[in-house]
């Protein structure tokens, strides 16, 4: 082996010497102590004793946020009393997938075309050993991954603990069952404890922290679909609890086709001679059904029954009585 | 031995050679600065970079520097600082075979002999949840390739962590007409006739597109494309494409890829050149500062928000106001403040 190379003595930087304490404890097989870590990483920590200890403890705890477990000895004998340090590399490193050319590049494509607009997705792709690559061809999703509630929930659902946080101004403990990405929003579906029924959260909603409790807490319910617990837009229209359950709306020809797609051919009660048609729709769920109705503007007009009618011209009114 | 002592020499001379990267144009510099480093890296964000890096290169052994850069999102001369500082760690005595062996060749990262870190890190939890979405989700794209392929990869995956793999986490797509007709086109290069319901205006024009992408954001399914009636690129939404045809034109490649920039990811929504809008919104209309891109957005003391966002048309911003109701108010620019009163009025006296 050759002489060696003197290490520089001025001021080291801290990354550098995060990278050098953590090869040094994964390389020794034995336990050090601080002390035996100071020397073989001559001039990297202060001289000063506490300043050292200081340094460590950081650089200790951020080699843990990265996933990185520090084991911790007390010494006996000679030492006793004298904590030592260990890093095993076969709890922080990543077996052999045994991943194929093939299923590498599946995952690759998978990412290019999947936008989370996170990280993490990059970097289990790199951590895999693949790379990200951009698919000129294909259609492309975004489902948005950045709320950091999502792994904490995850999480929380993979050990049956139960989740709290605060929504709509109460303190909720939720039974997680699963989660469901839709139209750029994650829903939560769970037994809540408060109402004491199965109810639909949504994350971005969450008004605080999410704490964890303890594993096991609960079971899951069987034959429980997530995606159809939560209700989409049309069931919402017909969730509530207004007298009347439908309403017949003129749409106009150019929308037509746009409301036959969403709601059924079934749903048209007859077309008229210009192209424009009737439709039937739910209108339970007084706030969903404005909503769908006055986005269409002046292409859309409750005919009948005459209460519904009478509603959207009194919302009209409203409204106008501003000018 | 002898050989550590060249990489070793090697990477001496190249820490004398390396060039400072040449000034990158205000675009690469504004695409560096979204990968959300601002300001000096600390130093625990160099490391955790480094050990997603090394055991990457390690793999390869040799990739050019502009393409790691360009991969890992980090600006080179960033990249540059980290691989030299990679380059003097490892253990005592730091002889050249104790050290981390990577160095920089003529523009090419070179990391041969995996010494230290050539293994990556464990995925976090994060990680995995984010691999089994990004699956999830792929697999149900039209089109999309290799599902069993997607099916094996995940099957390994359970190995690291079966409870991840097996995640209630569910990804509703929406579905759409035509989609698949459009993804046929894209891949034909076809020219595309379409009759398309336009709601800025309320009215179904044709217009000839030629795709450039397909994407789908906030539960609906968009095509970015050429189009002749505009001269412009513009997002068509895939369930307002009332009829599609194609022209019998094909179109080459050049004309329409030169024109997407790759690390576009806001699809290019909004420009700055269309009308800002501030409006005051509360209680049942507070979806609006959830539904669409703001350009800012203040919380008052009273619970309302104030909403500044980019308006399409004037209609459009009538057609939001009618939904809003009373709940939502214009606060600017003036010429709008009565605007969804004498909207909700011309709608009314269709019930006259």
């Amino acid at each position: 082996m050759g002489s060696p190379v003197v290490k520089k003595t001025e001021k080291i930087n801290a990354a550098e010497r995060m990278l050098n304490l953590l090869a040094l404890l994964s390389a020794r097989s034995q336990p050090i102590t601080l002390k035996q870590i100071r020397a073989e990483l001559l001039n990297q920590y202060s001289e000063d004793n506490e300043a050292a200890r200081a340094q460590f403890e950081r650089d200790k705890s951020d080699l843990r946020k990265l996933g990185i477990p520090i084991d911790m000895l007390t010494l006996g004998g000679a030492q006793a009393g004298e904590t030592a340090y260990r890093v095993n590399r076969n709890n922080y490193e990543l077996t052999d997938m045994g991943f194929t050319d093939e299923e590498l590049r599946a995952l690759q494509v998978a990412a290019a075309t999947v936008r989370l607009g996170a990280q993490e997705g990059e970097q289990a792709l790199w951590k895999l050993g693949a790379e990200r690559v951009n698919p000129k061809l294909g259609p492309r999703a975004s489902i948005g991954f950045s709320d950091p509630h999502l792994g904490t929930i995850l999480d929380a659902i993979s050990k049956r603990a139960a989740v709290n946080f605060i929504y709509k101004g109460e303190t909720r403990s939720v039974d997680a069952y699963g989660m469901l990405a839709r139209k750029g929003f994650w829903y939560l579906v769970g037994f809540d404890h408060l109402r004491k029924a199965q109810r639909v959260f949504r994350v971005d909603r969450i008004e605080s922290g999410v704490t964890v409790g303890k594993a096991k807490s609960y079971t899951m319910p069987k034959n429980l679909d997530i995606v159809k617990a939560v209700p989409t837009d049309r069931q919402m229209m017909a969730a509530g609890d207004y007298e009347h359950p439908t309403a017949q709306v003129r749409i106009d020809a150019s929308l037509v086709h746009i409301v036959t797609s969403d709601f059924g051919a079934g749903a048209i009660v007859r077309s008229e001679p210009d192209g424009a048609a009737i439709f039937e729709i739910p209108c339970s769920n007084g706030y969903a059904f404005r909503l769908w109705l006055f986005a269409m503007v002046d292409k859309a007009e409750v005919v009948a029954p005459d209460d519904v009618r009478e509603l959207a011209m009194r919302w009209l009114d409203e409204l106008a009585a501003g000018v | 031995m002898a050989k550590k002592g060249v990489t070793k020499t090697a990477k001496k001379t190249v820490k004398k050679t390396v060039k400072k990267p040449a000034k990158q144009p205000a675009k690469k510099r504004a695409v560096a600065r979204g990968s959300k480093r601002r300001g000096p890296r600390s130093a625990s964000e160099r490391v955790a970079g480094l050990l997603v890096l090394l055991p990457w290169l390690m793999k390869r052994k040799r990739v050019r520097l502009a393409e790691v850069a360009k991969q890992f999102r980090m600006s080179e001369a960033d990249l540059v600082a980290d691989l030299q500082m990679a380059a003097v760690c490892g253990v005592p005595p730091y002889t050249p075979d104790a050290l981390i062996d990577v160095f920089i060749d003529d523009g090419w990262v070179v990391a041969e002999i995996p010494t230290f870190f050539s293994r990556p890190l464990r995925l976090t939890s994060a990680e995995m949840y984010a691999i089994v979405a990004m699956v999830r989700a792929a697999q149900k794209l039209p089109g999309a390739p290799s599902r069993s392929v997607l099916t094996q990869a995940v099957v390994k995956l359970a190995r690291l962590a079966p409870d991840a793999t097996d995640a209630p986490l569910h990804i509703d797509l929406p579905d759409a007409p035509h989609l698949e007709e459009l993804r046929t086109a894209e891949n034909d290069l076809a020219e595309l006739r379409i009759e398309y319901f336009n709601p800025a205006r309320s009215e179904v024009a044709q217009r000839t597109i030629r795709v450039m992408r397909i994407f789908s954001d906030h539960g609906h399914w968009y095509v970015m494309a050429d189009d002749d009636k505009s001269g412009a690129i513009r997002n068509f939404r895939v369930d307002r494409i009332q009829s599609l045809v194609r022209t019998g034109k094909i179109y080459h490649q050049a004309d329409v890829a030169s024109r997407i920039n790759d690390d576009d990811d806001d699809h290019g929504w909004f420009g700055d050149n269309l009308e800002l809008v501030t409006l005051r919104v509360r209680d049942d209309a507070a979806w609006i500062a959830e539904a669409y891109p703001t350009v800012s957005r203040t919380h008052n003391r009273d619970g309302s928000t104030d909403v500044s966002l980019r308006i399409t048309s004037e209609h459009w911003l009538a057609r939001l106001l009618l939904r809003g109701g009373r709940n939502v108010a214009v606060l600017t620019p003036e010429k709008y403040v009565t605007l969804g009163a004498r909207t909700a009025k011309a709608v009314r006296s269709k019930y006259d």
